[in-house]
């Protein structure tokens, strides 16, 4: 009763002819179709009144502290529905939870394209769950654009990966402008890094010897911490104990947070902190200055327009007016100044200037055209006058950055200094 | 009714359970090199100190851990989680107006109750299987965890900080108040566990009614809610944690795990049975782990758990009922 | 010492057999993506069997078969990658070293027992994605490692199925033997097996190595599913207790609810998504953790007491009516 091919697992010969059989079987039949139909289609998720895209996000998990980018994004597509969608197209945004967990990513990826048929796969984020789908999604020609990850891999492997895009400037470029900003303002600095163990960290980490150059050798100790430590006491006592008097952390935000409250806690008060631009959400400096973290002084870098010292930016006043109306559960954070929904809305309004250029009848081929041949300071929520810019050769969206250091203490913020430092890769 | 419980209750089991002479001279010799290593290192000292805060914490979870391992012989695998939502419950305490130890000390009531009501809805019904329980454990783990993100939502969030920011100096080594006051809670904990199962009628029908349910039962004791009871003072406990915790961990819903992890190897480093033996284990597995972290190279931050499950399996084939155990009699 | 009524396992051995000709037959009505999603059912139902020969048969309970699939998965991402190895050679080789893994933890587990054993195994279950961590020249670290090929859902299907089938058959053949009998007499009464002539250690360990050697399968199949992408997140303590969960939905103890529990865990996240009210992502897990405490309360003995009962039942019925007699 059992079909042979069932049973005898070890010999495959059999099951693949039947599948073979049924491939062909699906390739005619679908050739049927297709030619019964005439007319060019339109790529999936096109139709006269939608552009369907979809997205994976870590909603919750720990990496959730991320989940108010997809909900600005939608936020600004919401916006731009009401005021006539994409040449008259509305943009219906799936928001898909992966927990950060590459093995929900996965049949998440599949869900869009084939169960939901997006027009493309927009905004994802992670480095771990955009390598586990760039594979699958790049097969079968689905755009996979502004990776929401730093990672270096969207850009440098185009040729070989041409359906993914990144968004905004990678991680090692941005800590190479802390190594040069280190080695010539600090040059007999002792520095001490604290950086995650895996190669969000280890990026930063290389990408900060490669800025400083010869002065490298100021690294008196680097400590790294792993998600599952309950703390990073252990690794701060150890780089106090080295004598270092340059802090730097590369970590994800709560850890960031922590490294500077433990650092005043231990008594550990060195000359300069430089944290990274993901952890330089204003909420959070807040949050460890009323911690008891001596927050003024630290250095980072952003790209974003802040909604909070540039309240006067024709930008900042639309995301205000986009919070009030389509996200009200986010006003809170964006009133404190979380750079995630500047993100969430700068690479949203990438996406719907991408698909503008992309034309009338947009298709896949045309997004990816439009992305790869970005040449913009228009997007009003990134920092004034970053560009954003792609071509046959450079496939890094956003390579521009501005120093920020905060000053004011527990109720603070950044101040922005310096020269656009651009590009950073 | 009191007098013949007492009797029920071998008196040595009270709370320090037996410890036996090599273990004691073990821990007497390990503190002894944490004194002496102090006074010749200052990064020693500063390292122990921050390893005994990070400790306490680790043991006020596993003190509720061995609450209820005492109460019904099963793990809370939902500890960690149901933790977490009563600092959940006091944060937003603390929104509704109420200052940063009113809501500390209205939450526990409120944990008590939900402790209370969890076990008797959901476990008591599948208490007779220890699998079942586990596993309804694990359901409310997902369940908790969904409920507080669907409420709160799974952004970091903040509460003020409860012993203030202040640091003091003694030679090179910081002492924060933060760490202290983190320590103070949770010896007063402890000390408040053993009075209660010490020098009250509820404790000892407690102990009772956990070490022979059929006696204790026969002479009067109410099997059934003295269990319920457990649940309801390590929830206690367990936000008690929670609170702890959240100065370093800050509220999100997977602040707990990682103490969770820890809390589990000093529940049972320590004996499960024994709350000293929790917390004797959760103090030494913090000093531990950043005294390794500073001084052996090999022990980079990934090999921190697999290095701490690693002591718990040593001690546990050397001395199966852990630390601070009694030896079991197996009944056939 | 129970031994089956040979009537009922005729029956059994029918409902298998249905059971069986329906998932060859599903893959033909469904889209790519639901192939897809069944493949990771028999991935689920690989590792639960594999648990359920542990726990439910020698009653040995393991938080921990997560670590094992990442044994499995790895090696097969491993040996794909490094190597070029077919993918269809590194199922063997998977099963190899989880088995391996498997006997090397069994040996000091004789040691534990209940919770104590429970909680080595769950950390077991934390530390090995930490070693894939540590040692990322090997593993590909945080950034994961990826075998060669990726193979359709269509090839993953029948794939999965096939090997689940031969699993199934072992395992059913195992149980019903001489090794199955004394792995219940293990179980029952260690004092009773051993003074009946088990020896306890060698029956314990192997059971160990034989559940860890299915869950080495099941990982290599989860990180095939996964597009053949394995990297540690992916095998978080979670996914051991889902394989708790899944074992206890089908039935401690018993065959014949695997397949339920397979798919339980591995289509209700799917199916409490779209639940109405609580159905975005954060209410997926209200309605899972609710579901799952529901049927642990309402069938303490999983779906194969269910079983039992409606057979039970149906025995009653049939011979309480005069008709048919």
């Amino acid at each position: 009763m059992i079909p042979d091919y069932l049973i005898h697992g070890g010999s495959m010969t059999m099951k693949r002819r039947l599948l073979a059989v049924l491939a062909g079987t699906a390739v005619v039949a679908a050739a049927a179709v297709s030619a019964a139909s005439g007319a060019p289609k339109a790529d999936p998720g096109i139709t006269a009144s939608t552009i369907k895209i979809g997205g994976t996000f870590p909603l919750t998990g720990v990496a959730s502290s991320y989940r108010t980018i997809p909900t600005a994004e939608k936020a600004y597509y919401d916006y731009v529905n009401d005021h006539g969608g994409i040449n008259g197209r509305k943009i219906d945004f799936t928001i898909l939870d992966d927990a950060y967990d590459p093995s929900k990513t996965v049949p998440l990826a599949q869900q869009l394209v084939e169960q939901a048929k997006v027009f493309a796969v927009v905004g994802s984020l992670g480095t771990a769950p955009g390598l586990a789908t760039w594979g699958y999604l790049n097969k079968n020609k689905v755009p996979q654009v502004l990776l929401a990850t730093g990672d270096s891999y969207w850009g440098f492997s185009f040729k070989k990966y041409p359906w993914t895009t990144g968004w905004q400037p990678d991680y090692p470029g941005e800590s190479k402008v802390y190594g040069r900003y280190l080695a010539s303002n600090f040059p007999t600095a002792k520095i001490g890094v604290l950086y995650q163990n895996d190669a969000y960290g280890k990026n930063y980490f290389a990408g900060l010897r490669v800025g400083l150059g010869a002065k490298k050798e100021n690294i008196v100790d680097a400590e790294s911490y792993d998600a599952t430590n309950p703390s990073v006491t252990q690794q701060i006592l150890a780089l106090k104990s080295k004598g270092a008097d340059v802090f730097v952390v590369f970590a994800l935000p709560p850890q960031t947070i922590t490294a500077l409250v433990t650092a005043a806690k231990v008594g550990w008060n060195p000359k300069a902190t430089l944290i990274n631009n993901v952890s330089a959400n204003r909420v959070y400096l807040l949050a460890a200055a009323a911690a008891g973290a001596n927050v003024d002084g630290i250095i980072s870098t952003t790209y974003l327009a802040s909604a909070t010292t540039q309240k006067n930016l024709p930008g900042v006043k639309l995301a205000g007016q986009i919070v009030d109306q389509y996200a009200p559960a986010l006003k809170t954070s964006f009133d404190r100044g979380d750079s995630n929904i500047m993100y969430g809305f700068g690479a949203a309004w990438t996406f719907v200037n991408a698909m503008q250029s992309a034309g009338k009848n947009p298709t896949r081929v045309g997004l990816m055209k439009a992305l790869h041949s970005l040449n913009t300071t228009k997007d009003p929520f990134v920092y004034p006058g970053i560009k954003l810019q792609t071509s046959a050769k450079d496939n890094f969206p956003i390579e521009q950055e501005i120093m920020i250091k905060w000053a004011g203490g527990a109720t603070g913020d950044w101040q922005s200094f310096g020269k656009l430092i651009g590009p950073v890769r | 009714m009191v007098d013949l419980a007492q009797r029920l209750v071998p008196r040595r089991t009270a709370v320090t359970g037996g410890v036996s002479a090599p273990v004691l001279l073990g821990l007497v010799a390990a503190a002894a090199f944490l004194v002496i290593g102090s006074l010749a290192s200052d990064i020693f000292a500063q390292q122990t100190v921050a390893g005994l805060a990070q400790g306490a914490i680790f043991a006020s979870l596993a003190l509720a851990l061995v609450l209820i391992y005492r109460a019904t012989e099963v793990i809370n695998f939902a500890q960690g989680e149901m933790a977490m939502a009563t600092t959940y419950v006091a944060y937003q305490l603390t929104l509704w107006g109420l200052s940063y130890w009113a809501a500390f000390f209205l939450t526990l009531p409120i944990a008590f109750v939900i402790g209370f009501v969890l076990q008797v809805l959901v476990i008591r019904p599948v208490q007779h299987s220890v699998i079942a329980v586990v596993i309804v454990t694990v359901g409310l783990f997902i369940l908790i965890d969904g409920i507080v993100t669907w409420i709160w939502g799974a952004d970091l969030k903040f509460m003020k900080a409860p012993f203030g920011t202040t640091v003091y100096h003694a030679g090179g080594v910081a002492f924060a108040r933060q760490d202290i006051g983190v320590l103070a809670v949770s010896i007063l904990s402890v000390i408040a566990l053993w009075a209660l199962f010490r020098f009250t009628k509820l404790g000892l029908g407690m102990r009772a009614a956990a070490l022979r349910p059929a006696a204790a039962s026969l002479v009067g004791v109410r099997v059934r809610w003295m269990l319920a009871i457990g649940w309801g003072l390590a929830a206690m406990l367990g936000a008690v944690s929670g609170l702890m915790t959240e100065p370093t961990q800050f509220l999100q819903p997977t602040m707990m795990q990682p103490i969770l992890l820890y809390a589990f190897a000093a529940a049972v480093l320590g004996g499960l049975e024994s709350p000293a033996g929790a917390v004797v284990a959760g103090l030494a597995l913090g000093v531990f782990l950043n005294l390794t972290g500073q001084y052996v190279s090999f022990a980079t931050s990934e090999l921190r758990l697999p290095l701490a499950f690693l002591v718990l399996l040593v001690v546990l084939l050397l001395k199966p009922t852990g630390l601070f155990g009694r030896k079991q009699v197996r009944r056939v | 010492m129970r031994i089956r009524p040979s009537p009922g396992e005729a029956a059994r051995i029918g409902v298998v057999a249905a059971a069986a000709l329906v998932l060859a037959l599903l893959p033909f009505g469904m889209s790519n993506y639901h192939v897809g999603l069944g493949a990771r059912v028999a991935v689920y139902f690989i590792a639960i069997l594999g648990l359920n020969i542990l726990t439910g048969y020698t009653g040995q309970i393991s938080i921990g078969h997560g670590a094992f699939m990442a044994i499995g998965g790895y090696t097969t991402a491993i040996m794909s990658h490094d190597h070029g190895t077919n993918l269809i050679l590194t199922l063997p080789l998977a099963f190899a070293i989880a088995f391996a893994c498997g006997l090397l933890v069994g040996i000091p587990a004789l040691r534990f027992s209940g919770v104590y054993l429970a909680l080595v195994t769950f950390a077991l279950a934390v530390s090995v994605p930490q070693l894939a961590l540590k040692f990322s020249k090997f593993s590909g670290g945080s950034n994961g490692i990826r075998t060669q090929t990726a193979p359709s859902n269509s090839w993953l299907y029948g794939a999965s199925w096939s090997c689940a089938a031969l699993a199934f058959l072992c395992a059913w053949l195992l149980l019903r033997g001489r090794i199955g009998r004394a792995f219940r007499a293990v179980r029952d009464s260690e004092l009773a097996a051993a003074s009946s002539g088990v020896a306890l250690p060698i029956y314990k360990t192997l059971a160990f190595g034989i559940s860890a050697g299915y869950a080495g399968v099941a990982g290599s199949f989860f990180v095939l599913v996964t597009a053949g992408f394995a990297q540690p997140n992916e095998f978080g303590i979670i996914l051991s207790l889902q394989l708790l969960i899944g074992a206890a939905v089908a039935g401690l103890g018993s065959l014949w609810g695997v397949l339920v529990g397979a798919v339980f865990i591995g289509l209700l996240p799917e199916i409490s998504a779209s639940v109405p009210l609580v159905g975005s992502s954060h209410g997926q897990d209200v309605v899972f953790g609710l579901i799952v405490i529901a049927i642990m309360l309402l069938l303490p003995n999983g779906v194969a007491g269910l079983f039992r009962l409606v057979e039970s039942r149906v025995k009653t019925a049939i011979e309480s009516d005069p008709k048919t007699s």
